[in-house]
């Protein structure tokens, strides 16, 4: 990745109406590292295929998204799923899998895509549980956590690593008061590392502690992604 | 020039000798007729079609899949952390769950056909011939498929289901969104600790009922020779071919069972529900395992 390049740019990007259920509409963003993006997205369904797309898995028909400078749409299998394993995401829905413990949940992206000593994969993860609000790692299947626990164990493992690029999706509902400090301390901390992060949320109150912290702001609607002003 | 100019009346040209080229009229109501008999039955060729594609895209997807995992597996890149643990839970789940049920149908397969063939073949004056017998029904021919089922019912099927439900509640376009390959994940690992559950649980069944059936013969007495001359004879029986055929066996369709079960697991759609997933599984799965058996016994 050249020096000065955005981290992610999509470029009149649109995306398949058959495939993603997306208005075939021209997408654009450009996230430099180290910028953070808050979408505006009031529908969680579109938000999370919006990043979907910003992730390579929704094909397009016309336009480009590249991530540190590689574009999705002419990657193979093994390079797309390496590229992923450098973002770190939220997902509202279908993140965890009930037929393992959470604490494995937390840890298998990195375990996956990285050859990091398990020791020091379980230790890393047990300090950012400190972090969230978590005694330890949980171990128990994630339909057994309540909401807001498995809201934290979200956050450690979106935090998990030195991701490059951070797609959040909105769990403000489920997140404790008192995680959202350390939310954003840790999204403050990654970004002077360089990381990107684009945030979708539901509301404006979702973010508003971090108003001023934010580069851009973008409001996805049915029509596609329009530009706010950032106060 | 003396070229003869071109018939632009489309009335056909006369040929010396009073023959006249077929005109040009004659050709639309043909093609017409043409396009209506397709009309007819194109309805029932795209039914004919659509049915052979729906019936191969199965075999299809299970020899891509099937070259698929051989080839990721020779990979040393594909056997990550995730992948190893999830080729030994699968693993201890499908010898763990499949061993009791594999002993208790070892034990009845025994009892049934280890002692009518020794009681029919003493009967009958060929009480030499028991080993062969025994080898060629019991653990070349019943025991795979016996062990197939089996290993379908208790294992392939709960694959089957915790995939299937995994791609519906959209976990697996999880693992995709954080760049985990859903195959080399899920498919690979599993379809190799069957592989490996299939072999194990076979040479269980087969020892299993041999000894069950040689107990209970013995105790009949249509069996007089020790445990140690029983199992000689039955050794003695076996052919070079049948040392190779009868792991290779149990290998396939330990092999196929898990591959179907995860491949008819990764391919549901957003309509299927667990009403169509169990039966359509089942179904396969039955296939697999006879076409498994099948195949070698044409063959050899």
């Amino acid at each position: 990745m050249a020096a000065n390049a955005p981290l992610l740019e999509l470029r009149d990007a649109v995306p398949s109406f058959e495939e993603s259920g997306l208005m075939p509409a021209p997408y654009n963003l450009r996230i430099m590292p180290g910028e953070c993006a808050v979408i505006d997205c009031r529908d969680v369904e579109r938000a999370a295929l919006f990043a979907d797309l910003c992730t390579g898995m929704i094909s397009l028909t016309q336009g480009s998204i590249k991530f540190m400078g590689l574009d999705w749409s002419v990657l193979r299998d093994r390079q797309l799923n390496a590229l992923r394993g450098r973002i770190g995401r939220i997902s509202r829905h279908g993140g965890w899998l009930d037929m393992f413990g959470t604490h494995l949940n937390i840890m298998l992206p990195h375990l996956y895509h990285t050859s990091e000593p398990f020791d020091h994969v379980v230790l890393h993860a047990t300090e950012l549980g400190h972090k969230f609000g978590l005694p330890g790692l949980p171990i128990s299947a994630p339909d057994r956590l309540s909401a807001a626990d498995l809201a934290r164990a979200a956050c450690v493992r979106a935090f998990m690593g030195r991701p490059a690029l951070l797609v959040l999706e909105d769990i403000s509902d489920m997140l404790p008061e008192e995680t959202v400090l350390p939310f954003l301390e840790m999204l403050t901390a990654a970004r002077d590392r360089g990381c990107g992060v684009l945030w979708l949320v539901r509301s404006g109150a979702a973010w508003h502690d971090y108003r001023k912290a934010v580069n851009i702001h973008m409001r996805l609607l049915d029509e596609g992604l329009f530009s706010m002003r950032v106060v | 020039m003396t070229g003869t100019p071109p018939d632009t009346t489309g009335q056909g040209t006369a040929r010396p000798g009073g023959m006249a080229l077929p005109s040009a009229q004659p050709e639309p109501e043909n093609r017409g007729r043409l396009i209506a008999l397709l009309g007819r039955f194109a309805p029932w060729l795209a039914a004919i079609g659509r049915l052979t594609r729906h019936q191969v895209r199965f075999t299809l997807l299970l020899i891509g899949a099937g070259w698929g995992t051989l080839r990721e597996s020779l990979r040393p890149n594909s056997w990550r952390r995730p992948v190893k643990y999830e080729f030994r839970a699968t693993l201890r789940q499908v010898v763990s769950g499949g061993f009791l049920s594999i002993v208790i149908t070892a034990t009845l397969a025994g009892l049934m056909v280890v002692s009518q063939a020794a009681y029919w073949l003493g009967y009958a004056g060929m009480a030499q011939m028991t080993g062969s017998i025994l080898v060629s029904v019991l653990v070349r021919e019943i025991s795979p498929i016996l062990v197939g089922i089996i290993l379908m019912g208790r294992s392939g099927m709960l694959s089957l289901t915790e995939i299937g439900m995994m791609v519906l509640g959209g976990e697996v376009r999880g693992l995709q969104a954080r760049g985990i390959d859903p195959f080399l994940a899920l498919v690979m690992p599993r379809t190799f600790a069957f592989t490996l559950g299939g072999f194990t649980l076979g040479m269980i069944f087969a020892v299993v009922s041999l000894l069950m059936g040689f107990v209970v013969a013995h105790a009949s007495g249509a069996i007089t020779s020790s445990v140690w001359t029983f199992f000689f004879n039955v050794l003695a029986a076996m052919t070079t071919w049948d040392y190779l055929i009868i792991p290779l066996k149990f290998v396939l369709v330990g092999f196929f069972v898990g591959l179907g079960a995860c491949i008819s697991g990764l391919t549901v759609s957003s309509t299927d529900t667990m009403a169509t997933i169990m039966p359509r599984g089942f179904a396969r799965g039955i296939m697999l395992v006879l076409v498994v058996n099948i195949l070698f016994m044409l063959d050899f």
